[in-house]
């Protein structure tokens, strides 16, 4: 029996709308031990007999390590004392790249402040910080590389010295477009920079290693979002079996890539937990994920755009730098971002001409992660600032300029000139909602008034749940691809649903229950979601690129869709009718006005099995099955972003005062729990547009080493966001939903810097540099001789 | 050094060293492990516990001052009528989504509610200046507390 495909407007006029199914705004399963302070995360776990580590890190960016001298009396173990740890390794494919090796304690060099060192071991973390706070280090100092343009200077210190020089990777699409500045009704060229970020979870990372001696296994429970992946590299960097390691993800506070990682401590931990045979703990504190691991999001961007009079785009020319960071970070390696600036950098629009050149530059700074959006953050404010300074050359608006070169519907599905295909959607209709959702009338007005508030936009897409055929290219050490969930039912008739890969914070325990319920009819209530145990569940890359509910999603709706096929035969046999007349339907089996519910299915097939007939079919009522979606290229979700700012020309500060984002996620599995994701993720990029940064010295010193001084947004600092939803299902997933969990933090740098420079435009100044702080403000006034 | 309080109504007597904060005690003797550890140095608002009645951030108080003090986690307010209209509120308006800030909000939402009954939306987010959520966007979370705020007023004309 062939799957159905599902996808597009059948799929959408197909749902039950059950007000507990797919499109039902349904409360969260989880939210009930949350709400009691009942959730348990890594460090509410604490087995008897737990052995606590502080790592005594890097003081320096670069250096050579000459030696460790160790307390007198204390567990202190050094890379000479944990041989059996091979080095992080995380290759990509990609012609040119070239990899590094990435050693869980430091070894020979020192490459960023906050490379772990040495595992100080204690009965409790103050002890093992004494411990640390003990040990002396001898280390002679080498120049280090703070700036990613400075980083391929000539004669400049090597961060990896058999390299020619401190880069990664470069990218390039050659296109001459030099004819086009002789037809071009406007030109403009903009350089700009988004800073580094920490991602700032508010659960840091933690990590508990057992040695289980009766199985020969090694159990880490870790906050991780990938924990599959994390058990390969385990295994790869141990030499161990895959199967003699066990990942376990607890509740994870918080991830948004920062967890998407296989980590040094992981693996420092697990060694020691199998020497010393005690369980052994680390738990990341606040000071270390800012000043260790603030690791994302540093941007430069050279853009020259070409457009005609009516502002339809001739040609884009960017040359792009990444700061990667020290090493290749596994799985997504260094390049992940930089080599994708090439593929996303045209965004929504048709884009006739481009040229690209992108750099992940080598510095001494800790090794980047993919943050939510991974680089269409940045991507998308260079595309959106570049857009509004082209308009502003031609005296035309910005939602003409957007409106002239968004992809219309009529050509969806779309393939761009770089191979993105979209799927489906009407992004010029997007921008006509964004727009007349704000009085931008009103904001004329009191620009004319003297008014120094300004109105801006942004649109984007994000490409979601990308499989195989998009990963198998770049050769990283994971390539996704069928996607697996289990489906069982257990003997008193509750559904169980298997799935590899995790929530944090997501709401899948709820989601997955919808998808169930849509399929079986049966009560979410009486649904249970089995995740975060590579023990218990199968295979899966795990929770990233906005892929959970399109691939879990599907997975868990043909593992359903299969269970239902078994209890149908099982309840036709019950009710002594062939399986042809039989329906399946709010989870009973039906065979005119007999009915069995697939409670009295399931007991009947565990506990009363005489009562089925001797022929019945033995594959019982555990299912697994796998979903792709066909095409695999990805959901593309888009949306756009209105913003109204106002600018206060003394201090620099800026305020939001309206916010709106209209958003098509194709078929919304759960409306509010997609809210939850648009809503958070536009405040993680208001944070990226205005407040957080992680400044570093000329040594490649991190600067902020509090909250007090990385500052994230709080209640006071976000608006009251507005947000309309388009439902244009994909065409190319079970439901037709799309890939939505990152999209919200996309779009806010773009259309919030714009709307600063719209209403710094009558004073001629412009903001070019991510975050828009008060002091950079107030420098683009200075430049322009208006403050 | 030896203290007794009173945590979640129930007397104890703990031995701590100097430097343990009260979170630490919180979870690690007293393994009440919904107060979490966000930041340790007080900005993050994710410890906040109450301390004889008012929101205190168990980060910043050392146990060691907390002799004879009387201490309510979010394990301890049991069938408490404000805790329980406002847990229903943040379920109702997904007023949390990892749940790591989430008991710390609670605590501090309850204290808003009880002490300012006409607090506003301006009000009621400068209140919360004091607690990050990383997930939410604070949205849910000020719906959350001005519905009950709003019932409230409305229970009591």
């Amino acid at each position: 029996m062939t799957a159905p495909e599902g996808g597009g407007d059948a799929a959408r006029d197909a749902l039950s709308r059950s007000p507990r199914g797919v499109g039902a705004p349904l409360r969260r399963k989880e939210d009930a031990r949350f709400l009691h302070g009942r959730g348990r995360y890594v460090g509410d776990i604490r087995p008897a007999g737990t052995l606590e580590v502080a790592f005594l890190r890097s003081p320096v960016a670069h250096a050579r390590l000459l030696g460790v001298q160790k307390p007198a009396n204390g567990l202190v173990f050094t890379a000479a004392d944990l041989t059996e740890i091979a080095p992080i390794r995380a290759n990509s494919a990609l012609p040119g790249f070239r990899p590094s090796d990435q050693p869980a304690l430091a070894s020979g060099k020192l490459r960023h402040v906050g490379e772990p060192i040495a595992a100080c071991v204690a009965a409790s973390r103050a002890e093992a910080e004494d411990l640390a706070a003990a040990c002396v280090l001898d280390y002679q100092a080498l120049p280090a590389i703070a700036d990613m343009l400075a980083a391929r200077a000539p004669g400049s210190a090597l961060i990896h010295e058999h390299w020619p020089d401190n880069a990664f990777l470069e990218t390039r699409r050659d296109e001459d477009l030099a004819d086009l500045d002789a037809i071009a009704a406007a030109k403009v060229r903009r350089r700009l920079r988004t800073a580094r970020q920490s991602m700032a979870p508010l659960e840091g990372r933690g990590v508990l290693a057992e040695w289980d001696p009766r199985l020969e296994q090694l159990i880490v429970t870790t906050a991780a979002q990938m924990p599959h992946v994390t058990k390969t590299g385990l295994a790869e960097c141990l030499g161990l079996d895959e199967g003699q390691v066990r990942v376990v993800a607890p509740d994870v506070g918080g991830g948004f890539g920062y967890k998407g990682i296989l980590l040094p401590e992981e693996l420092v931990c697990a060694a020691l937990a199998m020497r010393l045979g005690r369980p052994v703990r680390w738990l990341e504190d606040r000071l270390e994920q800012l000043t260790a691991n603030a690791n994302c999001r540093e941007h430069f961007y050279d853009v020259t755009a070409w457009a005609d009079a009516k502002g339809k785009l001739l040609g884009v020319a960017v040359d792009a730098t990444v700061d990667a960071g020290a090493y290749s970070a596994y799985p997504f390696s260094a390049c992940l971002e930089a080599a994708q600036i090439g593929s996303i950098f045209p965004g929504p629009y048709v884009l006739p001409r481009f040229r690209f050149h992108t750099v992940s530059a080598c510095t001494n700074k800790p090794p980047i992660l993919p943050y939510r959006g991974v680089a269409r953050t940045g991507v998308c404010y260079a595309m959106e600032t570049t857009l509004d300074a082209l308009a502003r050359q031609l005296g035309i608006s910005a939602q003409a300029i957007r409106a002239a070169n968004l992809v219309p519907p009529t050509a969806m599905p779309y393939r761009n000139l770089v191979g993105k295909v979209f799927d489906s959607g009407d992004y010029p209709e997007a921008l006509r909602r964004a727009v007349a959702a704000v009085d931008v009338a009103a904001v004329r007005a009191r620009q004319a008034a003297g008014e120094t508030v300004g109105f801006g936009l942004s649109v984007f897409c994000e490409q979601g749940a990308h499989g195989t055929s998009v990963y198998h290219g770049w050769g990283i050490p994971f390539v996704p691809g069928f996607e697996q969930a289990q489906a069982r039912f257990t003997p008193d008739g509750v559904l169980e649903l298997r799935v590899g890969l995790h929530s944090h914070g997501q709401g899948l325990e709820t989601t997955l229950a919808q998808v169930a319920h849509e399929i079986l009819g049966v009560d979410p209530a009486r649904v249970r979601l089995v995740h975060g145990d590579t023990a218990l569940t199968p295979y899966s890359t795990g929770t990233w690129g906005s892929r959970a509910m399109v691939m879990a999603g599907g997975a868990v709706a043909e593992a359903c869709r299969l269970l239902g096929e078994r209890a149908l035969a099982i309840g036709a046999a019950l009710l002594q009718a062939p399986v042809e007349g039989c329906s399946l339907r709010a989870g009973a089996i039906h065979h005119g006005e007999a009915q069995v519910t697939l409670d009295q299915v399931a007991r009947t097939w565990f506990r009363s099995p005489q009562n089925l007939p001797a022929n019945v079919d033995r594959g019982g009522l555990d299912v697994t099955a796998g979903y792709r979606p066909d095409p695999d290229t990805g959901t593309h979700s888009y949306a756009a972003h209105a913003v109204v700012a106002r600018v206060d020309t003394e201090t620099g500060n800026v305020t939001l005062e309206q916010y709106v984002i209209v958003e098509d996620g194709g078929v919304l599995v759960n409306p509010m729990i997609v809210d939850g994701q648009v809503l958070g993720g536009a405040a993680q990029g208001i944070g990226t547009a205005l407040y957080e940064e992680m400044p570093f010295d000329t040594e490649a010193q991190p600067l902020a080493g509090t909250l007090a001084d990385y500052l994230l947004p709080g209640a006071t600092e976000v608006p009251d966001i507005r947000i309309e939803h388009m439902e244009t299902p994909s065409p190319w997933t079970r439901f037709g939903q799309k890939g939505i969990g990152e999209s919200g933090a996309i779009g806010p740098p773009g259309a919030i810097v714009n709307a600063i420079n719209d209403a710094l435009a009558p004073l001629g100044a412009e903001v070019l540099d991510l975050p828009a702080t008060p002091a950079r403000v107030l420098a683009a006034l200075a430049r322009a001789g208006r403050a | 050094m030896k203290i007794t309080l009173t945590v979640n109504g129930a007397a104890a007597t703990v031995q701590v060293e100097p430097r343990t904060h009260l979170a630490d005690l919180l979870r690690g003797e007293l393994l009440l492990t919904g107060t979490h550890l966000g930041c340790e140095h007080g900005v993050c608002g994710a410890c906040t516990v109450e301390v004889d009645g008012a929101p205190a951030r168990s980060c910043l108080m050392h146990a060691g001052a907390c002799d004879g003090a009387s201490v309510c986690t979010i394990e301890g307010f049991g069938e408490d009528a404000v805790m329980a209209a406002l847990r229903e509120g943040f379920s109702a308006e997904h007023a949390l989504q990892c749940g790591y800030c989430t008991p710390g909000m609670l605590v501090v939402a309850r204290d808003i509610v009880l002490r300012l009954p006409d607090a506003d939306e301006a009000r009621v987010r400068e209140e919360l200046a004091g607690n990050l959520c990383r997930c939410t966007g604070y949205r849910g979370i000020v719906r959350a507390i001005l519905g009950v705020l709003a019932a409230r007023r409305g229970a009591a004309t």
